[in-house]
């Protein structure tokens, strides 16, 4: 191991309830990027708004704290001009599933190399307890007037049917394993998904440590041949249904780990470099823009189509 | 001297924006400046549309009606323009459509049918082409039926090609009989019509037939007219850009590195014109001295503003230089990030192309209505830097000042354009976009930020020295922040990050010449000042020398930045004349308002114009003469079809 977990430890006071699923996932993390060696001063992690969003301040990086929502956005926006940097998103399920919903999908369409942690707790904490996208309809959690009357969507199904090539699910409090998933999410070459179950015990009321540690298992423990990679359209052909009945797979009995991980596409900055060779080496965060100040480009060769010449 | 104004219309997805490029190129090539616009509906194929030319031996300021001639391609052309041409003037129209009647138009809008059919009834006429032909005639127009039909069974005939594959050029058709009428020699319309299809030998020849064979029936019928005369500039290599290209080439040239767009019109054709010069060749010099032969614009179209402006903020965090394109709608979406990009002190660029509103409104029509939305967007307290530009050039010019002061006062900056600018184009010179003209200014972009870098530190200037994300442990954040970034709610904190703010917006505001923040243009001291902002520029100047020639004594006042807002100039140029008239493209009177909010003055006056058209010169002088007439407060003005 070349770094201490604790070179990525600032000194901000964490600020989540006592027993909040978040520390679980703040203590893989920061063992994470440890044991990747990435060096803080390269690591961008982008947060939301609520609960997760403060992880900003508690990991140590370049981070950026954006808006509820946009964090996608915001982190696509930050890869697309340095596609050298290692790109973390960090929001909860009604952030990145709710009002953040349509970049969620879009994220997949690009296989931008970013990692997303979904801190999904079925819960707004920040605001109190309203209901949030993973949250099934009929349950009441305490701070609810009433049952919950719109339905649960899926995350894992909802990153397939959009393109994600690493899909994973953890649980927050068993960090060693959670470490691992989100240290392969990391490594893998294209947008991952770790949507990790974490209980609040603030407000969700139902959704328990206990609740949890009754219905979880790992997907590789029960199934030692279990294999989510896929290299061709052949496998995924094979693997796609068996992946699909496990991310289906909820209520008595929740699989955990990798279910995922398609290795057949670019990456959206293999795509850029293939239309404009030379996009790794001066990517738009770095490459020159001018000459002693002065412009690097000539309108009048540049835009020779809108130039007027009498025809040969 | 030479000052022709004319207009081909015909459906939308009939050629006839192509007929007024191949009509501006023409002009060009013989040596004139040239203004074409374009007015088309939100429709893809069948609706009315038009392209008016004016051709000038300086560049034309405004288009106008009435004009010298009106190509009318089909029926509905006819109804839509008849009385547009000047006493004089030609009407050409296709004979074969004599017979249509508005009611059997199917695209036509049903006022405009109850409007002609009202009208030619009134004058005692039936209501068909013929009988509007003959309204023009009684104005003393010159009309001209061409067989369009007819003609382009020649053209089939002399290429050997069937019916349907030359059908396409009935636009060239109508263009060449008017440009001959207008003295254009054939040879001219031929040099027009290889430029515009330039490496298309297969759409060249069936056009040139058809130039050929309608030169032919009009000169049969009409007999020989005068040849215009050769222009000034003849043999001066021009460009002809619309706003869209020039804002594109301002980015690009202004070093922009990355731009993110949802579609919208009318911003889309100035992301998509970037896009097709994404991956350009540097200058020789550049060449040289970067060892470079390439440089590249990462463009992502975004899956809606909401994440265009995101993205755009992450790669400017990220040290890119960065822009996102919409207009009035998406820029709605876009109001949350604008003030997060404040609050995170982050350069963005935001072109915001008008159109006319409220909601979905008329999208591909003219309008001045987000002043006020824009400057005031955002929720708390943000100023960000909001300027419009008056004309093509200074658009250019302004998108590459724009960067440079996103990146030097590490800010929001919204450049302000419209549906005009987006779709009308000029003829440009060689020394008007001249790259040694442009500097490009980052600010405070440091590389090495060393230990201890604070993303907020405090300075007496208020600008904190900018590192890029990814370079050195910091947080960049839209909570309320220390010096290094980390959130707080302290009250002594608050305040400290609000003064340094509030001096960062001081040194904008001082540093910002007041030359640029506004432009005088005409008489000291006049009888009548004109306020205007935006695309209305040319038009204003344009209608200001004929008020000068009519004894007007008349000054400009055209305001470009509205923040920082030169308000003490504003206040005393106000006082320094008779009467003052506001002149703007929104119901509000918005321009006025932010001036009676700084100065405390209310301007009386105003001349005002709403329905989706471009303004006129001629609407100016008009309304200026009438509010001196009448006193009336509000004078709208309505042109245009």
């Amino acid at each position: 191991m070349a770094r201490s977990w604790l070179e990525f430890k600032t000194d901000a006071w964490v600020q989540w309830c006592p027993g909040c699923g978040d520390f679980g996932i703040l203590n893989a993390f920061h063992r994470a990027l440890a044991e990747l060696d990435i060096d803080p001063s390269n690591l961008v992690l982008v947060g939301g708004i609520g609960c997760s969003g403060r992880i900003t301040y508690y990991v140590k990086g370049s981070n950026i704290h954006s808006l509820h929502g946009r964090a996608i956005p915001v982190a696509s926006g930050v890869k697309l001009a340095n596609p050298h940097l290692t790109v973390v998103v960090a929001g909860g399920d009604g952030d990145l599933l709710g009002i953040g919903a349509g970049h969620f999908v879009a994220a997949g369409r690009r296989n931008m190399d970013i990692t997303i942690i979904l801190h999904d707790n079925a819960v707004y904490g920040l605001t109190k307890g309203q209901a949030a996208p993973t949250l099934p309809s009929w349950w009441q959690t305490k701070a609810l007037a009433g049952p919950n009357l719109q339905d649960n969507l899926n995350p894992l199904l909802l990153a397939f049917a959009s393109g994600y090539t690493f899909i994973a699910r953890g649980y927050a409090y068993h960090t060693n394993q959670l470490k691992e998933l989100i240290k392969e999410a990391i490594r893998h070459k294209g947008t991952a998904l770790v949507d990790i179950l974490q209980p609040c015990p603030t407000y969700n009321n139902i959704m328990t440590n206990k609740w949890y540690e009754e219905r979880i298992y790992y997907l590789n423990e029960e199934d030692p041949e279990w294999n989510p990679v896929i290299t061709s359209d052949l496998d995924f052909k094979e693997k796609a249904p068996r992946i699909l009945e496990k991310m289906v797979e909820w209520g008595d009995r929740i699989p955990l780990g990798i279910f995922y991980k398609d290795l057949r596409k670019d990456t959206f900055h293999t795509r850029l470099e293939k239309v404009m060779p030379g996009y790794m080496k001066h990517p738009p965060a770095t490459r020159p823009i001018s000459v002693e100040g002065k412009p690097i480009a000539d309108p009048w060769t540049v835009f020779k189509d809108r130039v007027v010449k009498k025809p040969e | 001297m030479v000052d022709l104004t004319f207009i081909i219309g015909g459906p939308q997805g009939g050629g006839i924006e192509s007929a007024g490029q191949i009509a501006l190129k023409t002009f060009v090539m013989k040596g004139y400046n040239v203004l074409g616009n374009r007015e088309y509906q939100s429709n893809i194929m069948g609706a009315h549309s038009y392209y008016t030319v004016r051709v000038k031996e300086e560049r034309p300021g405004s288009v106008r009606v009435p004009v010298d001639m009106v190509i009318a391609l089909d029926a509905e052309s006819v109804f839509t323009h008849y009385k547009d041409v000047n006493p004089g003037g030609f009407l050409l129209y296709d004979s074969g459509t004599v017979n249509s009647r508005p009611e059997r138009i199917a695209s036509m809008p049903k006022p405009l049918k109850q409007r002609v059919v009202e009208d030619l009834k009134s004058r005692g006429l039936e209501a068909t082409v013929a009988g509007a032909v003959k309204a023009a005639e009684d104005a003393g127009v010159k009309a001209i039926g061409l067989p369009l039909r007819q003609l382009l069974k020649v053209v089939a005939e002399r290429s050997k090609r069937p019916l349907s594959s030359v059908s396409k050029t009935i636009n060239t058709m109508g263009l060449s009989a008017g440009l001959y009428l207008l003295g254009v020699e054939l040879d001219y319309i031929k040099l027009g019509i290889k430029a515009q299809f330039a490496g298309k030998a297969k759409v060249i020849e069936p056009n040139i037939i058809a130039a050929e064979a309608a030169v032919e029936y009009v000169r049969e019928v009409y007999g020989d007219v005068e040849s215009l005369p050769d222009g000034p500039h003849k043999g001066r290599e021009k460009m002809i850009a619309s706003g869209n290209d020039l804002v594109a080439m301002g980015k690009l040239v202004g070093g922009l590195t990355v731009q993110t767009y949802y579609p919208i019109t009318p911003s889309s054709d100035e992301a998509l014109y970037l896009e097709r010069h994404r991956y350009y060749e540097l200058s020789e010099e550049a060449r040289e001295a970067l060892g470079l032969e390439k440089a590249g614009i990462a463009i992502v179209q975004a899956e809606d503003e909401l994440s265009a402006i995101g993205m755009a903020i992450g790669a400017a965090a990220a040290g890119a230089r960065a822009s996102t394109t919409t207009s009035g709608p998406g820029f709605s979406l876009m109001n949350e990030m604008i003030s997060m990009a404040i609050m995170t002190e982050t350069p963005v660029l935001i072109s915001v192309w008008m159109r006319a509103g409220p909601s979905t409104g008329m999208p591909t029509r003219e309008g001045q209505q987000d002043l006020l939305h824009t400057l005031f967007s955002g929720h708390g307290d943000n100023p960000k830097i909001v300027l419009a530009s008056g004309d093509h050039i200074e658009a250019y010019y302004d998108t590459i000042k724009a960067l440079n002061l996103a990146e030097r006062y590490q800010t929001p900056v919204i450049h302000l354009l419209d549906k005009y600018l987006a779709s009308s184009m000029i003829s440009i010179d060689r020394q008007e976009i001249d790259p040694s003209k442009a500097v490009i200014d980052r600010g405070m972009l440091v590389d090495n930020p060393g230990p201890g870098y604070l993303r907020y530190k405090i300075t007496e200037d208020g600008i904190s020295p900018r590192a890029r994300v990814g370079t050195t442990p910091m947080v960049i954040t839209g909570l309320e922040h220390m010096e290094d970034g980390f959130v707080t709610e302290d009250p002594v904190v608050r305040d400290m990050m609000m003064e340094k703010r509030r001096r960062k917006w001081e040194t904008v505001s001082r540093e910002i010449p007041s030359e640029e923040k506004y432009k005088y243009y005409g008489d000291p001291n006049p009888e009548v000042l004109l306020v205007s902002w935006g695309s209305t520029k040319q038009i204003i100047l344009e209608a200001l020398n004929q008020l000068q020639e009519d004894g007007v004594s008349t000054g400009f006042l055209q305001i470009r930045f509205f923040n920082p807002f030169p308000a003490e100039e504003v206040e005393s140029l106000l006082g320094s004349a008779g009467k003052v008239i506001d002149v703007e493209q929104n119901d509000l009177l918005q321009a006025a308002f932010v001036i009676a909010g700084y100065t405390g003055k209310r301007i009386k006056h105003a001349i005002v114009k709403l329905n989706g058209r471009p303004l006129y010169d001629t609407e100016v002088v008009y309304g200026v003469k009438r509010i001196l007439e009448t006193g009336e407060e509000r004078v709208v003005v309505s042109g245009g079809a």
